[in-house]
């Protein structure tokens, strides 16, 4: 499975979102620290649930942490998070 | 001294710190460089530690911040969050109160032009 997809499926599964994207933009960073031929190193996650109904901005991105997994989190370089109810 | 120790020390003696890759003259990390633009912006009088010159303040901050990237923001001993959180809580005005409830000193003229000109 594709490391975006990988992320859909997990975060999908933990909050049951209204809305979500993964967008890989590791192409943007060619070049830079942690890009890797191929790319799925870099990724912005757009995400609403009612799951994160009055959590804090910590809190809710210690969430999305969680779900994804100590394992993706380490295979990844960069995660950018827009994280909303 | 533990990893721990360092830690405290650092964020107690500091009322703000940015753990980050790289400095503050030379960023080493596109997100690391954006939370430096916004503190200089903001003129807040700052100390960073550059956790790329140190694996075991690397992996200590992820465990002692539970919190598994960076940079890494502290104000007043107490962790506020990376990029993503900075960022957005500079666009809502939840960074100027958090400044100023804990007597940070900041330019709040260029505060208020972060926010029109990313209206």
């Amino acid at each position: 499975m594709r490391v975006e997809d990988e992320i859909k499926h997990s975060l999908q599964g933990a909050f049951n979102p209204s809305e979500l994207s993964v967008i890989d933009e590791s192409e943007r960073h060619r070049g830079h620290a942690g890009y890797r031929e191929g790319g799925q190193t870099h990724f912005r996650v757009r995400i609403r649930s009612q799951a994160f109904c009055g959590q804090s901005r910590l809190a809710r991105q210690r969430a999305v942490h969680e779900a994804l997994g100590a394992q993706m989190l380490a295979n990844i370089h960069a995660l950018t998070l827009d994280i909303d109810t | 001294m533990t990893v721990e120790n360092q830690i405290q020390e650092t964020i107690g003696a500091n009322d703000v710190v940015l753990f980050m890759k790289g400095t503050k003259a030379m960023p080493n990390c596109g997100f690391s460089s954006k939370v430096v633009g916004i503190m200089n912006y903001l003129d807040i009088d700052y100390t960073t530690v550059n956790i790329l010159d140190s694996d075991e303040m690397r992996q200590g901050l992820k465990d002692y911040s539970d919190w598994p990237t960076f940079p890494q923001l502290y104000v007043k001993g107490e962790f506020v969050g990376g990029c993503d959180i900075v960022v957005e809580m500079a666009l809502s005005g939840e960074l100027d109160d958090l400044f100023e409830s804990n007597d940070v000193t900041y330019n709040k003229d260029a505060a208020g032009k972060l926010r029109e000109a990313n209206q």
